[in-house]
């Protein structure tokens, strides 16, 4: 009976792979397909030549560019607000926290990392509201916006992985600085913080994919289907993913749904190389650290 | 409160240890604030949507909204479709994805050592990179037409192709948490059960998996959490009609979906207020996943 | 290295040929001078079968006039009411008329510019060419159920409706439907154009759009006899009837109201046409 259930187990192991990797491989070829067709200077600039968009003199009518450009400045403008903040929270949970609130912040920052992006929107949403109702009558979806509560949606992100790298540490490492006689800020600058560098960056990095690919967000604050490049922050933009939702509905020609295609296969070999990177480092600190003796308390 | 702490403050050291010390006090400050922010921002979210969908409670039109009608123009403003709608959903991609993904990890575990083995766990790391948008994307135009034409019957637009979906969505999530606990099993185990003679599918299935119990439970919740949160995968392929469905070839509507259909329509109507009720719900299934978590990984009493 | 001269060659001479492409033509400068000296951001948000012709305008105000930055979303009537009201755009649209509460609320001034039909659209694979309103009424309160029943092939109907934003959806309820129920169970998409793609894709599908999307993908069924054109519905032939408006809160400021003149412009009337809908004159 037993072995008969352990057999049937390693029949079915075989069995899920299979399906698992099929329906991988039929997703990748029939995007990559469809997609690689697409992939050309039109794809990206339209009627309108390369040069002329670049320089600013023209708007690159019916490209990707204005979407492209979205999505540098959305993950531009929320790494710059999230970063510092989910690092030094990180560390200050890691290393300064006493129990108590540690246990607090801790829920906190796991709740966050489990909240539908689609909320953060809704957040966004209603800020707006409250704002042009109270002390700013002209606040209004666009840019920042977004790009705050993108910054919110990977701020655990940054959190859990800069903690996760310094607690991960041998405390021999941290002995180490104190017993030269650091300050705990100079043991974490010199020591402590190089050492987990990989680390927090692996999570950066997948914190970066993460507001590339999120659309629940921009969704509900500011993201609009026909925008040229933003001029400012408060502008209404538009951006890569949230482009593509709109094209599958949407599309009028062929030629629009080439485009979404073309946008899809991009966006997907953008993040996942984002995440194979970060996973890259992520396997490399555990080579690194392989040989130390980690002594967990 | 971090002077306090400080053994170098006061102490009438020399200047340089006095200026490290207001470092050290400053540097501890800065981080602290650092972290209330981010702990504020929690509270915001739970504030905001209180305070949005708290005055239905009040006056009294949360019987209204928690009702079993959508129907705008003739006054119903029910989102107790939406609320089943999400609960099938994301229970039939569980119940796709979680043997999917127990069995994976038996492969990857029988085959560790293997080439293929690494390939499948690398793969469904990657996985986890692939944007849920372009999941969403794919669907539309791969498996929509696939279920409309395989079953001549509805839109293909339905619960079974937006189940479909999102069951390869959450599968890395529950892959990867099993698997970070099967690789915490020591080696004593593991030479115990090769000692005994044991394949590694038995190893895997009368050793390892009753350890992990907890984190199989955890795998479980936390696909589920992803599966409930998820907006654009229901959004693009579930059909979005607010209707209970029976059967898996019927459209149905999430919470998430929604939101993101009737967010824009007019600020005074209850329309607008079942917006915010809807994400008080999934506020409070996110907050009960992660309660169940937290439990889930705390050690056994 | 070879390769890399002729891809700079060709980078160059792609340049070349864009720097010295034709200047706009007459017909399309003449209204975009009412933009000289202006600047500055236009939004313009809601109904969507107005999404292709601001489309286009914008693309051609913001060709000549590179500091105008235009911005078009969709949403439907509603949201281009609730976001002009509330200031959060600069041109609502709307596919329906505006109510007198909704003009008294927020102020609204209205820009009618064009004619469109509501059509009821099946797929072109379909044969069922002709219905009675009264047919659509059934079906779309789940009365019919099968094509059979309706002169088609044996299949079940998919319907297919709007959301509560949709002008189109308020416009084909009150004048096709009479303010009669749809069923539930109806599939929601968000606009025009998601309506013309799904019921394109699906041979058993019934929705509506209006005409001005209607292309070769969709077949538009005739209501008791009568082809849904442009042109019966200006001259009131077919019933189920629009105007297509722009909406601003107040007097729109200059340089929204150059983009307004210019829609209503021969030049922006062109642009009109091409996408499908008729001039109001």
């Amino acid at each position: 009976m037993h072995r008969c259930l352990s057999f049937g187990f390693t029949w079915f192991g075989w069995l899920a792979a299979l399906v698992t990797m099929g329906a991988v491989g039929i997703f990748v070829g029939f995007l990559g397909i469809k997609g690689l067709a697409a992939l050309n200077l039109r794809l990206f600039f339209g009627e309108a030549s390369p040069w002329q968009v670049l320089l600013g003199t023209q708007p690159a009518v019916g490209g990707l560019w204005p979407a492209c450009l979205g999505t540098l400045y959305l993950v531009l403008l929320s790494s710059l607000l999230a970063i510092p903040l989910g690092i030094a929270s990180g560390i200050y949970l890691a290393r300064y926290a006493s129990p108590g609130p540690k246990r607090l912040f801790g829920f906190a920052v796991d709740l966050l990392a489990g909240i539908p992006s689609i909320l953060m929107g809704l957040f966004g949403f209603a800020l707006i509201l409250l704002l042009r109702k109270t002390i700013l009558p002209q606040a209004n979806t666009g840019l920042l916006l977004s790009a705050g509560c993108l910054a919110l949606l990977v701020l655990p992100y940054l959190i859990l992985t800069t903690q996760t790298a310094l607690e991960g540490l041998s405390p021999t490492l941290h002995v180490a600085g104190l017993s030269l006689g650091f300050t705990p800020w100079q043991n974490l600058v010199h020591i402590l913080l190089p050492a987990a560098s990989r680390g927090i960056l692996s999570g950066v990095i997948l914190a970066v994919g993460r507001a590339a690919e999120d659309t629940a967000v921009i969704l509900l604050t500011g993201v609009v289907a026909n925008a040229g490049a933003p001029q400012s922050l408060t502008d209404k933009f538009t951006a890569l993913p949230f482009h593509i939702y709109y094209l599958a509905a949407e599309h009028r020609t062929a030629d629009e749904l080439a485009q979404a295609f073309g946008a899809a296969l991009m966006l997907l070999l953008l993040t996942a190389s984002l995440y194979a990177l970060a996973y890259g480092l992520h396997a490399g600190i555990a080579k690194k650290w392989e040989h130390t003796p980690i002594i967990r308390p | 409160m971090a002077s306090g702490q400080n053994p170098l403050a006061d102490t009438g050291a020399a200047p340089s240890l006095r200026r490290a010390a207001r470092r050290e006090t400053l540097v501890r400050t800065a981080l602290l604030g650092a972290t209330l922010i981010s702990g504020l921002a929690i509270c915001a979210i739970l504030g905001f949507l209180l305070y949005f969908s708290l005055p239905l409670v009040f006056q009294g039109q949360a019987g209204e909204i928690l009702a079993w009608r959508w129907r705008p123009f003739q006054g119903d403003f029910g989102i107790l479709p939406m609320v089943v709608g999400s609960l099938l959903l994301a229970f039939s991609a569980l119940f796709l994805a979680y043997p999917v993904g127990v069995g994976l990890c038996g492969f990857a575990f029988s085959q560790q050592h293997h080439p293929w083995g690494r390939l499948v766990l690398a793969v469904v790391r990657l996985m986890t990179g692939v944007p849920t948008v372009v999941y969403g994307f794919v669907s539309v135009f791969l498996l929509v037409p696939l279920v409309r034409t395989w079953f001549e019957q509805g839109t293909g637009f339905c619960w079974l192709t937006a189940g479909l979906t999102l069951s390869i969505l959450i599968l890395p999530t529950i892959v990867l948490l099993i698997w970070s606990q099967l690789e915490q099993t020591t080696p004593e185990t593991r030479l115990a059960a090769i000692a005994l003679g044991f394949t590694p599918s038995q190893e895997v299935l009368w050793v390892h998996f009753p350890q992990a119990s907890r984190g199989l439970a955890a795998a479980a919740v936390l696909g589920f959490g992803r599966a409930v949160g998820d907006t654009l995968v229901a959004l693009m392929v579930a059909g979005n009609a607010p209707q209970i469905s029976t059967s898996p070839l019927d459209a149905l509507r999430t919470l998430t979906a929604h939101i993101a259909l009737v967010l824009a329509t007019d600020s005074t109507s209850l329309a607008y207020g079942s917006v915010f009720a809807s994400g008080l719900i999934l506020f409070a299934t996110a907050a009960a996943v992660n309660l169940a978590l937290r439990r889930l990984k705390a050690p056994p009493p | 290295m070879a390769r890399f001269l002729s891809a700079s060659v060709l980078i160059m001479l792609m340049a070349v040929l864009a720097l010295s492409a034709a200047p706009p033509t007459r017909a399309q400068e003449a209204p975009l001078t009412g933009f000289n000296n202006l600047e500055g951001n236009i939004d313009i948000a809601g109904g969507t079968a107005h999404i292709p012709v601001m489309k286009d305008a914008a693309a051609a105000v913001m060709k000549a006039n590179p500091k105008v930055r235009i911005t078009v979303a969709g949403g439907g009537s509603g949201v281009g009411v609730q976001k002009v009201g509330e200031g959060l755009v600069d041109i609502g649209n709307t596919g329906r008329a505006l109510t007198p509460q909704e003009v008294e609320k927020f102020g609204l001034k209205s820009f009618p510019f064009a004619i469109d039909g509501v059509a009821v659209a099946v797929h072109p694979g379909n044969p069922v060419g002709n219905l009675s309103p009264q047919q659509v009424q059934e079906i779309f309160a789940g009365k019919i159920t099968d094509w059979k029943a309706v002169g088609g092939k044996e299949a079940p109907i998919n319907l297919f409706s709007r959301d509560e934003a949709s002008g189109t959806r308020e416009v084909f309820w009150e004048k096709c439907l009479k303010k009669g129920p749809v069923l539930e169970k109806a599939n929601i998409v968000a606009s025009n154009g998601a309506m013309k793609m799904a019921v394109a894709q699906d041979p058993n599908a019934i929705g509506y759009l209006g005409i001005g999307h209607v292309d070769k993908t969709v077949r538009a069924v005739k209501l008791d006899g009568v082809e849904p054109t442009q042109e019966n519905a200006k001259s009131g032939k077919y019933p189920v009837v629009r105007q297509l408006y722009m909406n601003t809160k107040g007097e729109p400021k200059p340089l929204v109201k150059a983009f307004i003149d210019f829609i209503l412009s021969p030049a922006g009337g062109q642009i009109i046409q091409k996408h499908g809908y008729i001039l109001l004159k």
